[in-house]
């Protein structure tokens, strides 16, 4: 009960939380900002329109938003909000999400693909390209949850007699987690450094850029589903930071939510002092993220020896 | 008699008979599909029984020539390998009912047809040999018969170039294996493998390595895989199928059988089987992303998955070093199970891209486009393969690369060695899922997506009703494991227990993982089922039109402006220079009335290039040296005989 009930906080609240990053923004550019709840009244005023269809497109382009909602949507069932256990767990979920990750991402470049749209064409490469580096940190960063409780599954990781968190032992080596991580949301939700939602040359973006040719309920899912997808970085990080107990009850969705705000302000903070990086820098800024934690992989050598 | 050898014979009357009935085209294709398709299932229903419990059945020995002894023997390891064998040819076969339809070719492709048995016939020997001498045999047969399906189109000069590198491959390759057998032979005193295991521990490393560089130039380890971009494009599709699909899998064959019967328990031997998977590995889907000839590309994702299996060997072979059964266990399954399931998707590919070859006429990709609407049967069946080349649930690609992940994570808390090597596994697996899904979202997206960017590909039609047919089946296998693997899974676990040094604790282990992978591909398969069923409602009574692409303000948009699929890889391969080499070539715009620009870029394979300057071009210097010896005198060369002779009598 408790685990359906969180599941479904969570899948409603996660379209607030961009809002925030907006209103961060707008305060730091002495602007009073779009309502906190714009992005609900986007998806409601997407979801009344119908779609304009390129001619070029065959069946896979609907495919894209639905199979990255869905992936992005089994993300959210395998995993633990504020302590309470999972819907659905087993000891190797991880790898299976993060691939699901993937198949969504896969079908999403199709769809631009399909398009026949040169800018479209361009943006999938760039996304496939970063997406493959990013994949390398999160994997760094399973290497050494495992090699920290020997677990496999989010359930596994903060759950049970030690989870994994900043405030228990070799919570140091976490430090370096939480900054790749932070590093891996921005570049998997396309958010400034590497890529700029907000910006309005197609040249210049990623993921904007895949999705030109979606309209109405079509995009409306895309944006849920990067909703989601956000939100569940937010939460794997936050979950890091503090160690939920499931007898803590209230207190700990208000913890949970205060963190997962705080990650969004952090976005927003980001996003406002930072111009966005050269494309061929963009790897670079991945690669330090895989550093970090390769580190924090290697020093494990030295601590359990 | 045995059923097996029964088989054998059917499939050797099915390859005859179209040598004795190429007159009437149709019938000699038919009655030879009939026949070979007979053959087939009755070795898969010979084999049945072993695949379901451990056993031993010896099908044949006979002493020949008063000096060796051939014999053949079916265990439960060979037939998981024979599994491939009996299930993909007879797909093949069907599929070249229509793609070989010229009938003023027939005595061709009567011998094709024919040697196409031979090949079958000699896979299914090799996975059966039970000594040196009935291995060594069979193993020329296999290279010799797949020589002659390579040289189909023997008039094209290209075909003839790859044939010869392919045969000179083929035939180093056999002589490192010859080596092996001859240095096992004088160190154990018997030609049977089981007494290898007598050989002491120095000259097993020997005969082992030998052995890497023998059965790796067959199965195409990185630097040894330099026939595969050749041989692959210039043999007929359905043959490519089969030797990407099956036959390299005999060279892994051929390692695991040898790692088996030298029973090493060493850590070296499985690191360095692991350094090479990761290399293959990674290498392979870099330089298959530079390639823009489709099969060339689907030759180099051979090497690759061919690292996979690697990797999963290796990290195997260091579980059963370290005495960890439950990684040996993961390792070794996922491993066995990647060459089932990379034996169905890749002849998957291999027969699409057979069939787009035949209807376009065009093997660059980037002047395809568009053809999912013009081909949807090849195009959705291509999509379906793609998806589990790149390993991406839930299809079977998935299942057999997360078995190895999580044999690799088993061995993280392995300290030293051990660790470094699990790690850098898990790393190469997440690179090569990540390119291969990017290699395959730009085949997918430039051949298949978009506008045709070409009259030809305008113009392609679906091919025939026995060309699809096979494409559709072996589609319908890929998601068939990938959702229900507890059979499949249960199957390798019987072939593992060939192995003696693997206790059963891994067994339960992995059936009950697989059941959990399972549930959670249903699991998605659901979800987005219901996201189907949301997009459904939501577009209910909605006004839906069709208009053009948005061109971001550009009112003239035409095909040729299509994002091509190497740009769409060029930042990913520039990334990875050392190792790969780019040629460009740019004629540049330098007057004010700029002529007609030219840009081309080529990838070159590092592995070719250093073999032909470092190896080839020094050893045709120093032979041409020596070639005032062949002058053309009959009379001196039967001085050359008598000198030799004499010299032999002296001295020896």
């Amino acid at each position: 009960m408790e685990s359906t009930l969180s599941l479904a906080i969570a899948l409603v609240t996660a379209p607030l939380f961009p809002g925030i990053i907006l209103k961060v923004k707008a305060f730091m550019a002495g602007k009073k900002g779009p309502p906190l709840l714009i992005k609900y009244f986007t998806l409601f005023k997407l979801l009344r329109k119908g779609s304009v269809y390129s001619e070029s497109s065959s069946f896979i382009f609907p495919l894209g938003p639905t199979v990255s909602l869905a992936a992005a949507l089994m993300a959210l069932l395998f995993f633990p909000f504020c302590g309470a256990a999972p819907l659905v767990s087993f000891h190797g979920d991880v790898i299976v999400l993060f691939y699901l990750l993937a198949m969504g991402r896969f079908f999403t470049v199709l769809a631009a693909l399909d398009t026949a749209s040169p800018f479209e064409g361009m943006g999938a490469a760039r996304e496939v390209f970063f997406s493959t580096l990013a994949e390398v940190t999160i994997f760094t960063v399973l290497i050494l949850f495992y090699r920290l409780n020997s677990s496999l599954s989010f359930a596994e990781y903060f759950r049970g007699e030690s989870p994994i968190c900043l405030l228990n032992t070799s919570g140091a080596l976490l430090l370096f987690v939480i900054v790749s991580l932070f590093m891996v949301l921005l570049t998997e939700n396309s958010r400034v450094p590497v890529d700029d939602p907000a910006t309005h040359l197609e040249l210049t973006m990623i993921h904007e850029v895949m999705i030109l040719d979606h309209s109405g309920p079509d995009l409306a899912l895309i944006e849920l589903g990067s909703f989601y997808k956000l939100f569940f970085y937010a939460a794997f990080i936050s979950q890091l930071c503090y160690p939920f107990q499931p007898a803590d009850g209230p207190l700990n969705s208000l913890i949970f939510y205060g963190l997962i705000t705080l990650i969004y302000v952090t976005v927003g903070i980001t996003e406002s002092i930072m111009a966005r990086l050269k494309m061929n820098s963009v790897p670079q800024f991945i690669l330090t993220s895989f550093a970090l934690v390769f580190f924090a992989a290697i020093l494990t050598m030295g601590v359990f020896q | 008699m045995n059923t097996f050898l029964l088989a054998l014979t059917v499939l050797f009357a099915a390859g005859l008979f179209p040598l004795l009935s190429c007159r009437h085209f149709t019938l000699m294709k038919g009655g030879y599909l009939t026949l070979t398709g007979a053959g087939c299932l009755m070795g898969l229903y010979a084999i049945l029984p072993a695949l379901q419990e451990p056993l031993a059945i010896r099908l044949f020995a006979h002493s020949w020539l008063q000096l060796f002894t051939l014999s053949f023997q079916l265990n439960s390891l060979s037939a998981f390998f024979l599994v491939p064998i009996f299930g993909i040819c007879p797909l093949a076969a069907l599929y070249s009912f229509h793609y070989l339809d010229d009938p003023s070719h027939n005595i061709r492709t009567a011998v094709n047809l024919f040697f196409f048995n031979i090949l079958i016939i000699s896979m299914a020997l090799v996975t059966t040999a039970d000594n040196i001498i009935s291995y060594a045999l069979v193993w020329e047969l296999m290279s010799l018969s797949s020589f002659f399906l390579v040289m189909h189109e023997y008039q094209n000069e290209p075909t003839r170039k790859a044939g010869y590198i392919y045969i000179i491959f083929t035939q180093v390759g056999a002589m490192f294996i010859f080596a092996t057998f001859a240095l096992a032979y004088s160190a154990s005193g018997s030609g049977d493998f089981t007494a290898f295991a007598a050989i002491p521990g120095s000259i097993k490393l020997v005969v082992f390595f030998l052995a890497l560089v023998g059965f790796g130039s067959k199965a195409g380890i990185f630097p040894l895989h330099v026939w595969l971009p050749h041989a692959h494009p210039a043999a007929p599709s359905h043959i490519s199928a089969i030797m990407s699909g099956v036959m390299i899998k005999m060279g892994i064959y051929g390692i695991l059988r040898l790692y088996l019967s030298l029973r090493v328990t060493e850590l070296i031997y499985g690191q360095t089987v692991l350094s090479f998977g990761i290399i293959s590995g990674i290498l392979g889907v870099v330089y298959a992303l530079g390639k823009h000839d489709l099969k060339k590309l689907l030759a180099y994702h051979s090497v690759e998955n061919i690292g996979i299996i690697l990797i999963g060997m290796g990290i195997g072979m260091i579980g059963v070093a370290t005495d960890n059964m439950v990684m040996a266990s993961f390792g070794f399954a996922g491993s066995l199970l990647h060459i089932l399931n990379h034996s169905i998707f890749k002849s998957l590919l291999f027969l699409g891209a057979g069939a787009v070859l035949q209807g376009t006429g065009i093997r660059h990709i980037d002047q395809q486009g568009g053809l999912i609407k013009r081909m949807p049967t090849t195009g959705k069946t291509f999509l379906v393969g793609s998806i589990s080349i790149s390993g991406l649930p839930p299809f079977n690609g998935f299942v057999s690369e997360f078995l190895i992940y999580y044999g690799a994570f088993q061995g993280l808390l392995l300290n030293g060695s051990g660790f470094i090597f699990s790690m850098l596994a898990i790393l190469a697996l997440a690179i090569i899922g990540g390119l291969a899904a990017a290699c395959f979202s730009k085949v997918v997206g430039v051949v298949f997506l978009g506008e045709p960017r070409t009259e030809a590909a305008a113009r392609a039609s679906e091919a025939g009703r026995t060309m699809t047919l096979p494409m559709v089946i072996l589609a319908g296998a890929c998601l068939l494991i990938g959702i229900l693997p507890g059979p499949f899974v249960q199957m390798v676990m019987v072939g593992l227990s060939s192995i003696p040094v693997l206790s059963p604790v891994g067994t339960e282990a992995v059936a009950l993982l697989s059941s959990k992978l399972a549930l959670a591909g249903r699991l998605f398969l659901g979800v987005l089922l219901f996201a189907l069923l949301l997009r459904k409602l939501l577009y209910l009574r909605k006004e839906i039109s069709r208009g053009p692409t948005w061109g971001c303000g550009f009112t003239q948009p035409s095909v040729r402006i299509q994002y091509t699929g190497s740009s769409y890889a060029m930042s990913i391969i520039d990334f990875f220079r050392p190792f790969v080499q780019i040629r460009t070539r740019y004629s540049g715009i330098n007057r004010i009335f700029p002529d007609r620009a030219s840009y081309t870029t080529r990838v070159d394979d590092i592995a070719e290039t250093a073999m032909v300057e470092r190896f080839v071009t020094p050893l045709l210097y120093l032979l041409s040296k020596l070639r005032w010896i062949q002058h053309g005198h009959i009379q001196l060369y039967i001085g050359y005989i008598i000198v030799t002779i004499i010299a032999l009598l002296l001295f020896i």
